[in-house]
């Protein structure tokens, strides 16, 4: 199953799951509240994705830092990429 | 290259406004239905139909910013590749 498949099918149980419990499709006589919750869910879980990408936004703001060891291992993997064409008859 | 005192300051600051916006909405959206409508905590919280509205008045506000921005450096690139 790909990753969009998966995301469609979890929108899709969720929008099903509101749907029901706004409209009231199955008459289950669920009490006011219940329906006073429910419908602005899916305007909730947007406001909620914001809230949670604007503190990951601000975490990594604050902690940010260089990556030395990274730097090095990427510097060596150039330089041995470098020989190995080398050995192979490239010009550089 | 570390983040500087400024960057720590502007970062913990993005993370304080969204927790206290988090919190504040779960209560509004969540919590205040099952409270009683006479309880003195709704003085603080504008009817309910507003928690839909503002969001939507900031979501539009946000992708016209986008629309405004992307329109300004799409004009600008065109223009100056007349100019070459």
């Amino acid at each position: 199953m790909t990753k969009l498949l998966e995301w469609l099918l979890g929108v899709s149980f969720v929008g099903i799951a509101w749907g029901l419990v706004t409209f009231d499709l199955l008459d289950l006589q669920l009490p006011s509240v219940c329906k006073e919750v429910a419908w602005p869910i899916p305007v909730y879980l947007l406001v909620v994705f914001g809230c949670y990408s604007l503190a990951t936004v601000g975490y990594r703001v604050a902690t940010f830092n260089d990556c030395e060891d990274a730097a090095k291992e990427l510097q060596a993997q150039i330089k041995e990429a470098k020989e190995d064409l080398k050995q192979k008859g490239l010009k550089m | 290259m570390e983040a500087t005192g400024a960057d720590q300051v502007v970062g913990l600051g993005l993370v304080a406004f969204s927790l206290m916006l988090f919190t504040y909405y779960t209560i509004w959206v969540i919590v205040l239905p099952f409270v009683d409508t006479d309880h003195v905590i709704h003085m603080y919280f504008l009817p309910r139909e507003y928690s839909v509205i503002l969001p939507g008045v900031a979501a539009l506000f946000l992708l016209l910013c986008v629309g405004t921005f992307i329109g300004v450096v799409t004009w600008k690139n065109r223009r100056s590749k007349k100019l070459d």
